[in-house]
C-alpha cells in the first residue's frame, strides 16, 4: 500500500472521527433540550401536582425499600434511620445483609433491637445463596426487616429482598444513598398518576461528596473539594440528570440506576427478578422489562423523575473510579450483547429502533472512537496526512462542542433546580466542565474500553470494594425501633 | 476547509461565552426576584400569622386591604396555611380570600384556554373548599386534558359535596382514565351520604367503576352494603372486582361477610382471590373462620398459606391454638430435617411458626404466645 493511500485513509479516518464527535454531542444537545422542556413542564405543574394529597391518602400504594448491604457497617445505621424518616404514608425497609464480614448486622441488631422470626421465604424469584435468618425490629416489626444470607452478589441480595417484600411497589436503594425527604413520594407518584401504564420509575442520583449531611439529610449542597469529583458532578448533571430525563421524555429510557429506582413487584416477579449473569443488573432489568412488555404488546411507561434526589458518594481516587467505570461499561456491553435481538428490531418500537442503537453507537463505541482519535490524529500529523493547523482546530472544535454541552447542562440546572447556591460552586462547576477535557475523558475512555473487553472475553466480574469516607455529621438516633 | 473550522470555533467560543454569561444572569435575576418577593411578602405574612393567632376574629380587613402585588407574593404561603387550618380560623381565612376576589378569578380561569391555568384554578377552589364551585368543577371532569380532570377530582374531594358522586363515577368511564386510587379517595371524602350512589354503581358495566366503588364503600364502613358486596364476590365476572369485594368485606367487619368469604377459599377459585379472602377473614375477626383457615396452612400456594397463617394470628386465642396445633403435628418431621427453619421448604408449620413469632413480638404477654417447635 503506497504512502499516499495510507495518508488518504488517515485523512478520511480523521474526518469520520470528527463527524462522530459532532453526532455524539448533537445527540447530547437534543437530550438536553428535551430535559429542559421536561423540567419546565414539571415546575409549572408543581403547584397542583398533589404530592400532599398523595401523602395523606390511605390508598397510596405502599412501597418495600430493598437495601442490599455488603460490609456497610460504617454507615448502615445512619442509612436505615434516614430511610425510616422518609415522607411517605406506608412503606417497609428490607435490608439484605449479603454475607458481610464486618459488623453490618451487629450494628443493626444493637440499634434497632432486632429479633429473629422464622419467616418463610417464598421463591417468587430465584436466588442462589442460603438465607440464614430473618429479623424484624421489636418495636416496629412491620417497618424493618433484616435478612442475613450467604454472599451471592448484589443481584442475588436484591432477589431475596424481592421475595420478602410485602408491598406492590419495590424500591431498590443502595445502602450508602442519602434520600431527600420527599424522594420516595416523588418516584412513587407516577404510579398513582398513571397506575395502568407506569411500570418503573427512576430517580436522579447526585453526588454527595462535599455536601453537609446531618441526620441522614443533605442540608447544604456544596461542590466537592477534589477536582476529580467536581468533574464527576458535571458529568452526572449532563449524563444522568439531563440524559435520562431526555430519554424519559422521548419514551426510550433504558437505564434506571440501582441506587434509586422503583418498580412494580408483580412485573419484576413475572420476568424472573434480577439477572445473575450481568454486572449491570439494574439496567438489564429495565431492558428486560421493555423486552417482555413490548412482546406482550402492552401499553406501558418507564419514567425518570428529576427532583428530588438520591445522593451518593462518588469515587475520589483514580483507582476506585477506574474500577467503577470498567464495571459500568462492562455492564453496557453485556446488556447489549444479551438483548442484541432487540437492536434495530421494529418489534421493540423506540427501544429497538432508537434507544438501543444509540447505546451501541454513542455509549458502547464512544470510548473506542475517542481513543482512536487520540492515536490517529497524531499519526495523521506524523504521516503528513493532516497539517498542524487542521489538527488543533479539529481538537478544539471537537472538545469545544463537548464543553458547550456541559455548559448547557449547567445552565439548565441553574434555571430549573439550582441546587448549588454558592457563586464559588458555580464557578467551580464551569471550570470543571473545562478541566474534564484534559485527561479525565481520555482516562475514562481507557477504562471503558477495558471494561467492554472484559465483557467480550467473558471474564469473571469483580465488584471490588469502595472505602466510603461517609458524610453524616450527626450522632445516631433510633427512629425505627421507636416506631413512626 | 480551515476557514470553516475557524468559523465554527469562533461560533463555539461565542456561544460558550454567552452561555457562561447567561448562567450568571439567570442567577442574578433569580436572586433579585427572590429578594423582592421576600420583601413584599414579609408584611402580609406577619398579618396572616396574627390573623390566625386571633382565630380569624381580628385583622381580616387589614388582609383585604393589602396591595395586590404584596398579596400575590404572599398568596402561596396563605394557601399553604389554609390547608393546615380547621374550624373558625379556616372559615375566616377563606372569607379573606373571597373578599379579595380570589375565588371569582379562579372560577373565571376555569374557562381559560391554558390547561395550566384551569388546573391551578381548580386547585385554588379545592383549597378554598368552595361548595358553589362544585357544578363548575364537575363540568371540568369532562376536560380534554387528563391533568386538569385529576386536579378537579382532587378539588371535589376536598370540598366533599356528595352531590358530585355520580358525576365522579360517570367520569371514570372514559378511555383516558382518572387514576382509580384518586377516584376512590375522592369518593370517600364525599362522606357516608355517597353510599347509596356507590352501592347502586356496583351494577355498572365497567369493571373498574365497580372496583373503585367497592373500595370506597369499604373505606366508608358502609355496613349497609354488605349483602350487595357479597353478591359481587360470588357472581362478578371479573377477578379484580371479586378480589376487591373480598378485601372490602373484611374491612367492613360484619358477620354477614363470613359465609361468602369462606366460600371464596375453595381450591377451585383463583389463588389471588383465595389469598384475599383469607386475609379478609383475619380482619373480620370471627373465630368461626378458624377451621377453614387452618386447612389452608398446608396449601401449595405460598400466598394463600401465608395469608391464612397471618389471619389466624389476628383471630386471637383460637387462631393461635390452631397454629400451635399445626406445629405440633409437624414437630417430628421438623426435628428430622435438623437444618433450621429457613432452609426447609415452605410448610404449614413454617407459616405457623412465622405467624406465632410475630404474634409473640406484638403481644404484651410473650410467654402466652411462646413459639413451640
Amino acid at each position: 500500500m503506497s504512502a499516499d493511500v495510507i495518508r488518504e485513509l488517515l485523512r478520511i479516518a480523521d474526518w469520520v472521527i470528527f463527524a462522530y464527535f459532532v453526532g455524539l454531542n448533537s445527540s447530547y444537545l437534543v437530550l438536553i433540550v428535551m430535559a429542559g422542556l421536561e423540567f419546565g413542564r414539571h415546575l409549572r405543574r408543581a403547584p397542583f401536582a398533589g404530592a400532599d394529597d398523595m401523602f395523606r391518602s390511605p390508598l397510596t400504594l405502599p412501597v418495600s425499600l430493598i437495601v442490599p448491604a455488603f460490609n456497610e457497617g460504617a454507615g448502615i445505621v445512619a442509612a436505615v434511620q434516614a430511610m425510616a424518616s422518609l415522607r411517605y404514608p406506608r412503606y417497609e425497609i428490607v435490608v439484605v445483609d449479603d454475607g458481610s464480614s464486618d459488623d453490618t448486622f451487629e450494628r443493626l441488631r444493637a440499634q434497632f433491637d432486632l429479633v429473629e422470626v422464622p419467616r418463610v421465604v417464598n421463591g417468587d424469584v430465584p436466588y442462589r445463596s442460603h438465607v440464614l435468618s430473618v429479623h424484624v425490629a421489636r418495636g416496629n416489626p412491620e417497618t424493618l426487616t433484616v435478612v442475613r444470607k450467604t454472599n451471592g452478589g448484589k443481584a442475588d441480595a436484591l432477589n431475596v429482598g424481592i421475595n420478602l417484600a410485602r408491598h406492590p411497589l419495590i424500591c431498590m436503594v443502595d445502602a450508602d444513598s442519602v434520600l431527600d425527604p420527599d424522594a420516595l413520594l416523588s418516584v412513587a407518584k407516577p404510579f398513582g398518576d398513571d397506575p395502568l401504564r407506569v411500570v418503573a420509575c427512576g430517580g436522579v442520583v447526585r453526588i454527595a461528596n462535599g455536601c453537609r449531611v446531618i441526620g441522614g439529610r443533605v442540608v447544604d449542597v456544596r461542590m466537592p473539594r477534589q477536582w476529580l469529583v467536581r468533574v464527576q458532578v458535571v458529568e452526572y448533571l449532563r449524563a444522568f440528570l439531563m440524559g435520562r430525563t431526555g430519554w424519559s421524555r422521548l419514551g426510550g429510557l433504558v437505564v434506571i440506576s440501582g441506587a434509586f429506582g422503583i418498580f412494580r413487584r408483580d412485573l419484576v416477579v413475572k420476568i424472573g427478578g434480577m439477572a445473575h449473569d450481568t454486572i449491570g443488573e439494574d439496567a438489564e432489568l429495565v431492558v428486560r422489562l421493555h423486552h417482555y412488555l413490548r412482546e406482550q404488546g402492552a401499553d406501558y411507561r418507564v419514567i425518570f423523575v428529576a427532583e428530588p434526589v438520591s445522593w451518593s458518594e462518588a469515587p475520589s481516587s483514580l483507582r476506585v473510579l477506574g474500577r467503577q467505570r470498567r464495571r459500568w461499561h462492562r455492564g453496557i456491553a453485556e446488556i447489549l450483547g444479551k438483548h442484541r435481538a432487540m437492536i434495530g428490531n421494529p418489534r421493540y418500537g423506540r427501544i429497538g429502533l432508537l434507544a438501543l442503537p444509540y447505546y451501541v453507537v454513542f455509549e458502547l463505541l464512544a470510548p473506542f472512537v475517542e481513543l482512536s482519535a487520540l492515536v490517529l490524529l497524531p499519526l495523521g500529523l506524523w504521516a503528513d496526512a493532516v497539517d498542524l493547523a487542521f489538527a488543533w482546530r479539529f481538537a478544539l472544535a471537537a472538545y469545544g462542542y463537548g464543553l458547550l454541552i456541559s455548559l448547557f447542562s449547567l445552565f439548565i440546572e441553574e434555571v430549573s433546580f439550582h441546587r448549588y447556591p454558592r457563586w464559588s460552586d458555580l464557578l467551580r462547576g464551569v471550570l470543571a466542565a473545562i478541566v474534564e477535557n484534559f485527561g479525565y475523558r481520555q482516562l475514562l475512555a481507557l477504562w471503558q474500553v477495558s471494561g467492554a473487553a472484559h465483557a467480550w472475553q467473558g471474564r469473571k466480574p469483580v465488584w471490588g470494594t469502595m472505602h466510603r469516607q461517609g458524610f453524616d455529621e450527626s450522632p445516631p438516633r433510633d427512629t425505627v425501633g421507636a416506631g413512626r | 476547509m480551515l476557514g470553516v473550522f475557524t468559523g465554527a470555533i469562533a461560533v463555539l467560543v461565542a456561544i460558550v461565552v454567552a452561555t457562561s454569561f447567561a448562567i450568571v444572569a439567570v442567577r442574578l435575576a433569580r436572586q433579585a426576584r427572590q429578594r423582592r418577593i421576600m420583601a413584599l411578602a414579609a408584611g402580609p405574612r406577619r398579618a396572616l400569622l396574627d390573623f390566625v393567632a386571633e382565630n380569624g376574629e381580628q385583622g381580616g380587613h387589614d388582609l383585604v386591604a393589602i396591595p395586590d402585588d404584596a398579596w400575590q407574593a404572599a398568596e402561596p404561603g396563605a394557601l399553604a396555611l389554609l390547608g393546615k387550618l380547621r374550624g373558625e380560623a379556616h372559615a375566616a381565612l377563606v372569607s379573606v380570600f373571597l373578599r379579595r376576589g380570589v375565588a371569582r378569578r379562579a372560577l373565571g380561569n376555569l374557562h381559560s384556554r391554558s390547561r395550566i391555568r384551569r388546573a391551578r384554578a381548580a386547585q385554588v377552589l379545592g383549597d378554598l373548599e368552595l361548595r358553589q364551585a362544585v357544578p363548575e368543577l364537575c363540568r371540568l371532569l369532562a376536560d380534554r386534558h387528563l391533568e386538569v380532570r385529576v386536579v378537579a377530582v382532587r378539588a371535589l374531594g376536598r370540598i366533599g359535596d356528595p352531590a358530585a358522586a355520580w358525576r365522579l363515577i360517570a367520569g371514570l368511564d372514559r378511555s383516558d382514565q382518572i387514576p382509580s386510587l384518586l377516584a376512590t379517595h375522592t369518593l370517600v371524602q364525599l362522606g357516608p351520604e355517597a353510599e347509596v350512589t356507590l352501592s347502586a354503581a356496583l351494577d355498572h358495566p365497567q369493571a373498574r367503576v365497580r372496583a373503585v366503588c367497592l373500595d370506597a364503600l369499604g373505606l366508608l364502613g358502609a355496613a349497609g352494603s354488605v349483602h350487595r358486596i357479597a353478591r359481587v364476590l360470588a357472581e362478578d365476572g371479573m377477578l379484580e372486582v371479586r378480589v376487591a369485594a373480598a378485601t372490602n368485606l373484611g374491612k367492613l367487619g360484619t358477620r354477614a361477610g363470613l359465609e361468602p368469604l369462606t366460600a371464596a377459599l375453595t381450591p377451585a377459585r383463583p389463588t389471588v382471590l383465595r389469598a384475599a379472602a383469607a386475609k379478609a377473614l383475619g380482619e373480620l375477626g370471627a373465630p368461626s373462620a378458624v377451621p377453614a383457615l387452618a386447612v389452608l396452612l398446608d396449601d401449595e400456594e405460598y400466598w394463600v398459606a401465608h395469608e391464612a397463617a397471618h389471619a389466624l394470628r389476628r383471630l386471637g386465642r383460637d387462631g393461635l391454638d390452631a397454629l400451635r396445633a399445626v406445629i405440633a403435628q409437624e414437630a417430628t418431621r421438623a426435628r428430622r430435617a435438623d437444618t433450621g427453619a429457613h432452609s426447609q421448604p415452605p410448610s404449614a408449620a413454617g407459616h405457623a411458626r412465622e405467624a406465632l413469632a410475630l404474634a409473640a413480638i406484638a403481644s404484651a404477654a410473650p410467654d402466652e404466645m411462646a413459639v413451640p417447635g
